[in-house]
C-alpha cells in the first residue's frame, strides 16, 4: 500500500476532508453530544466549553495518529480496541442521559448519583464534574474521551496515517507524520461542530425552560440510542 | 433598550440560527440520508464481480471471505482487452455516507491482472453497504456496490 498524495498534499487533503465531512458525518454522528453539552451548560458561556472539548478530540485524534504511523498497521488497532471503543461508546450514551436528566430538572443533579454503588465513585465524581464544570478547560478531558468514539471517517483518516507510516524512513517520521494527518483531519471538523454548537446555544431565548426539559427529554432518548448502539457494537 | 427593540433583536437572532440551522441541514442531508436507490450490485463472498467499462470486463475480488470490515483486504482486479499502461486503483466509500478518502492502490500481478491491499471501515450507524470504484485511468471506473459483514 502506497499514498496516492504526495506528503504535503496528504495533509491538505484531511483538513479538507475533516470539513466536509464535519458538516455531514460529524453533525449527525456527533451532534448530539455537541448539543447536549451546549444545552446542558445552560446559562453559562458555551463557546470556549466546546471549544476545548474539540481541542480534547482532536489531541485524542492525533495521538491515535501517532500510534497509526509509528506501528503502521491500523489493523493491529482495530482487532484490539473494539471492545475499549464501545465502551465509551456506551459511556457517550449514559453522559447524555445523566445530561438529559439534569437538565429537565426532574433529578436533580446531585441526586441522580446520590444511591450509586461505592464501587461507581471514579465515575460519579467525573460525571459530576461535568456537570458542575464551571471552567471550560474540564470539557477538554471529556472531549479527549470521546475522541475515543468509533467512527467511520476517523478510522479512514487513521487508515491514512497508518499509510503514512509506512512510507516514513524513521518510526518517529511515521509517527509524527501520522500524527499530523490525524490533526489536520480533527481540526478539519471543529468548524462544524462549533457552529453547531453555537446555532443549538438558546440562552439568549426568553421562555427556555419549556425548550430545555423538551431538549433534556430528547437528549434521554438519544442517550439512550447512544448506549444501546454501545452495547451492540 | 426598549421592548420592542429587545423582541426585534430576538426575532433576527432565531432568524440567522434557523438559517444557519438550514445551511448545515442541507449540507448533511445527502451525507445521511440512505439513498433508497442504493442497491447492491454482487455478492462479493461469493466469488468475484463483474462489470463493463468501455468494452472492456472488469472484475473484482475482494479476498479472504466473507469480506469483513476492520480487516486488511486484498483487492484483485482482472481486466480484459490491451495492456493497461497505468496502474488502476479503487476508491472505497459507502453509498449512503461520506466517509473520506480511502484509496487502494495496485500493483501488476500479469498481463491485465493487479493487486492491493485495502480495509473496509466500520460505520457505527450499521448501515454495510459499500462500493469500490475501480478507476481505469483515461478510461473511467467500474463501480460495484456490496455488503460487507461488520
Amino acid at each position: 500500500m502506497s499514498l496516492m498524495w504526495s506528503t504535503e498534499s496528504i495533509y491538505a487533503v484531511f483538513l479538507a476532508t475533516g470539513f466536509t465531512v464535519g458538516f455531514g458525518h460529524c453533525i449527525g454522528m456527533c451532534g448530539p453530544i455537541v448539543i447536549s453539552v451546549s444545552l446542558q451548560l445552560k446559562d453559562r458561556p458555551s463557546f470556549f466549553p466546546q471549544l476545548y472539548y474539540n481541542i480534547g478530540r482532536t489531541i485524542t485524534y492525533s495521538l491515535l495518529g501517532a500510534i497509526m504511523g509509528a506501528t503502521a498497521s491500523f489493523t493491529r488497532f482495530a482487532s484490539q480496541a473494539g471492545g475499549f471503543q464501545k465502551a465509551v461508546l456506551m459511556f457517550a450514551g449514559i453522559l447524555i442521559i445523566v445530561m438529559g436528566l439534569a437538565m429537565t430538572g426532574w433529578v436533580p443533579a446531585g441526586r441522580i448519583f446520590q444511591n450509586a454503588p461505592p464501587l461507581a465513585g471514579f465515575a460519579r465524581a467525573g460525571f459530576k464534574r461535568i456537570l458542575d464544570a464551571r471552567r471550560a478547560v474540564l470539557f477538554l478531558p471529556l472531549g479527549m474521551v470521546l475522541g475515543l468514539l468509533p467512527c467511520g471517517p476517523v478510522y479512514t483518516a487513521m487508515i491514512a496515517a497508518a499509510r503514512m507510516g509506512m512510507e516514513a524512513q524513521s518510526t518517529l517520521g511515521g509517527m509524527l507524520s501520522g500524527a499530523g494527518v490525524m490533526a489536520c483531519f480533527g481540526i478539519g471538523t471543529i468548524p462544524a461542530l462549533l457552529l453547531l454548537s453555537q446555532v443549538s446555544n438558546v440562552k439568549w431565548l426568553k421562555h427556555r425552560d419549556l425548550i430545555y426539559k423538551f431538549g433534556g427529554v430528547m437528549m434521554i432518548l438519544v442517550g439512550i440510542y447512544f448506549t444501546w448502539k454501545g452495547w451492540t457494537y | 433598550m426598549d421592548s420592542a427593540a429587545s423582541r426585534c433583536l430576538a426575532m433576527a437572532r432565531l432568524a440567522l440560527g434557523a438559517a444557519i440551522f438550514l445551511v448545515i441541514a442541507t449540507a448533511a442531508a445527502p451525507a445521511l440520508a440512505q439513498n433508497p436507490e442504493v442497491r447492491t450490485t454482487c455478492n462479493i463472498h461469493q466469488g468475484p464481480c463483474s462489470a463493463e467499462l468501455a468494452g472492456r470486463s472488469v472484475a473484482l475480488e475482494i479476498s479472504p471471505k466473507p469480506v469483513k470490515a476492520m480487516e486488511e483486504l486484498e483487492f484483485r482486479v482482472t481486466i480484459s482487452g490491451d495492456r493497461l499502461s497505468e496502474a488502476p486503483y479503487i476508491d472505497l466509500g459507502m453509498p449512503a455516507m461520506k466517509m473520506g478518502p480511502n484509496r487502494v492502490e495496485m500493483t501488476r500481478q500479469g498481463e491485465n491482472t493487479w493487486t492491493g491491499k485495502g480495509v473496509i471501515v466500520r460505520c457505527p450507524s450499521g448501515k454495510n453497504t459499500w462500493f469500490a470504484r475501480v478507476a481505469l485511468p483515461e478510461t473511467g471506473t467500474a463501480e460495484f456496490v456490496f455488503d460487507v459483514v461488520y
